[in-house]
């Protein structure tokens, strides 16, 4: 369980992470979405002390990070796969961590065949691909066999396999009870994982909410695609009923009205529909939707 | 590739009461030096020069001259401490730059993230790597000076020069010889950790170690300034160089400039501030900045 209550975080002018709250619980996968250079990764260090809040705070079970007796049995983080030594072999550098906690040589190398790594583990990590990285920084979060576990972006550089293993592992990782906190830029990638998901955008809190209910939310929004030999006409109805139609080539984008009262108008008017669908609005559209003004840094644009 | 439907559980029940301790916090310091090729490249360094170099010095002493009694103790401790401390002014420069790279390597690397998120008081690994550093040193200096000394006394003891290991003077010049690059590792690591940049780190230690120290000179004697003189006296090297320098009688003759004459123990004393100095000055930025 995790627990951040107005956490906040301030660089000189900057506000990286502003008053955020939010509550990590244990036994689910809980996504920790927002676009890039919103605030996650600072929020991440928070958890676990490397970066000490403004004001606000952050608790493990109760406990703030720097007080547990056995961190890396409470917690197993991943912050990027760059907190390594190049220099050092992949078994040197989980036995280093090891040792600070007294866990035994057989549980390194557990973990060591837990993650994959058993071929590279004597070699130095200078020579490592992305993605055999990603998978120490996993071994090393696995180490102490903790009760919550926080991965930063863990999916970033693996191979479509990797992505899949992750995944899996991030699953059976939270139905073993554990609390599961994965961040990532990538909507797609938290829908497929995540049970709750955690929005965060110019380091505010901007949805706290189960995947379905994010989803649904989206839906409210929808548009209906129809196509017909009348839109002119069915367009006119449409407006006088407060909806919003716009055309394109192919036919119209209604908006502000269900799609049941679309058939309704045009049956009243007797004009003839070739097309009615719902766009059902994915979570991706969702997340777009929530975060489209907190994006800091958009393609080819201005800051926002 | 392994299947994640096996448990991540550990096997054994080991991992029941593991937790954070000091001992174990200087166990993986201890580890982490031990599995990085610069650490061997560095002793490495100190070894061959510390064991070697005294060798050749002894090769190149002429025959002893013949002197009687306590004068002849004296001679041959004199020459034969000499030829064997001498490459410590060297070693110290490999001492200084392995102090650096021990927290400036993990600041440059993003280790020290992974290091104190495993011991998050900070301050532990902090001191962890002081002493490890510091205890490497010194057993590394010591080993090799004694094989110097063994290797330089035995070829002096063929020239004639009385070599007695017996003779208490020799190890306490052993000893502070190997004390004072331990003392300079430590203060390095204490300079890194303020720094954080192995390049200025290193560029620092070295630049006090060799630069400074020919800037006060210069200063001192143009300047015909006593208190330039007075100033370096108080600097590392100097510190070092009267730690393990052999001192015997010559009737009252005297080559320090400057009015600071420092005994070999206080010179110990304020080289142990140094370190403590910059160890306390690092501390406390590393418990206060993020990490």
């Amino acid at each position: 369980m995790i627990e951040a209550t107005h956490l906040t975080k301030r660089y000189g002018a900057k506000t990286a992470v502003d008053d955020a709250s939010f509550t990590v619980r244990p036994g689910i996968v809980t996504g920790f979405l927002g676009p890039n250079g919103a605030g996650k990764s600072t929020t991440m260090r928070m958890i676990v002390g490397l970066d000490r809040p403004s004001s606000g705070a952050v608790t493990l079970n109760g406990t703030r990070y720097a007080e547990l007796k056995a961190p890396l049995r409470e917690v197993g983080v991943l912050l990027d796969a760059k907190a390594v030594h190049p220099g050092r072999s992949a078994r040197g550098h989980l036995l280093a961590l090891a040792a600070t906690h007294g866990i035994p040589r057989s549980r390194v190398d557990e973990v060591i065949h837990l993650t994959g790594l058993d071929a590279v583990a004597g070699k130095r990590v200078k020579g490592f691909s992305l993605g055999m990285g990603q998978r120490l920084g996993i071994a090393a979060a696995l180490l102490g066999d903790p009760a919550t576990l926080i991965l930063d972006e863990p999916v970033n550089g693996l191979d479509p396999e990797g992505v899949i293993w992750v995944r899996k592992l991030a699953r059976h990782l939270a139905s073993e009870g554990r609390t599961v906190f994965l961040s990532s830029h990538l909507m797609s990638e938290m829908a497929q994982t995540a049970d709750h998901i955690i929005v965060l955008g110019r380091g505010r809190v901007i949805a706290d909410a189960p995947v379905a209910e994010i989803v649904a939310s989206a839906t409210g929004q929808s548009a209906v695609r129809v196509r017909s030999p009348h839109a002119d006409r069915l367009a006119a109805a449409i407006a006088g009923e407060n909806g919003t139609a716009t055309a394109d080539a192919s036919g119209l984008t209604v908006t502000g009205i269900p799609a049941e009262r679309i058939g309704e108008l045009a049956a009243r008017d007797g004009l003839v529909l070739h097309e009615l669908t719902p766009v059902a609005g994915s979570l991706e559209d969702a997340y777009l939707a929530l975060t489209q003004d907190e994006v800091e840094y958009h393609a080819g644009g201005e800051a926002a | 590739m392994t299947a994640t439907t096996e448990t991540t559980r550990p096997t054994a029940s080991a991992l029941a009461d593991a937790h954070l301790t000091a001992g174990g916090i200087l166990r993986s310091e201890w580890v982490k030096l031990l599995t990085l090729r610069s650490t061997w490249w560095c002793l490495g360094v100190i070894v061959a020069l510390t064991a070697g170099i005294p060798l050749l010095i002894s090769l190149a002493i002429g025959d002893a001259q013949a002197l009687p009694g306590d004068a002849g103790a004296d001679f041959g401790y004199y020459n034969w401490m000499n030829a064997t401390v001498l490459p410590v002014g060297f070693s110290v420069l490999a001492a200084a730059v392995l102090g650096c790279l021990v927290i400036t390597g993990e600041y440059g690397t993003g280790m020290i993230r992974s290091t104190m998120t495993a011991a998050p008081g900070r301050l532990g690994a902090l001191l962890a790597k002081a002493l490890v550093i510091g205890a490497v040193i010194f057993v590394a200096s010591f080993v090799a000076l004694v094989i110097g000394a063994a290797l330089s006394g035995a070829v002096l003891g063929a020239k004639g020069y009385t070599i007695d290991p017996g003779d208490g003077r020799v190890w306490v010049t052993l000893l502070s010889a190997a004390g004072y690059p331990a003392l300079v590792a430590v203060f390095s690591v204490g300079v890194g950790a303020i720094i954080r940049n192995s390049a200025g780190a290193i560029a620092s230690v070295l630049g006090l170690l060799l630069v400074v120290p020919t800037i006060l000179q210069l200063v001192g004697a143009l300047l015909k300034a006593d208190w330039a003189f007075d100033v370096g006296a108080f600097l590392p090297s100097s510190l070092g160089t009267t730690m393990y320098t052999p001192v015997i009688d010559l009737g009252g003759m005297s080559f320090s400039q400057g009015s600071v004459e420092l005994a070999p123990w206080s010179a110990a004393l304020a080289m142990l501030a140094w370190a403590v100095a910059a160890l306390a000055g690092g501390a406390a930025l590393v418990k206060r900045r993020d990490v």
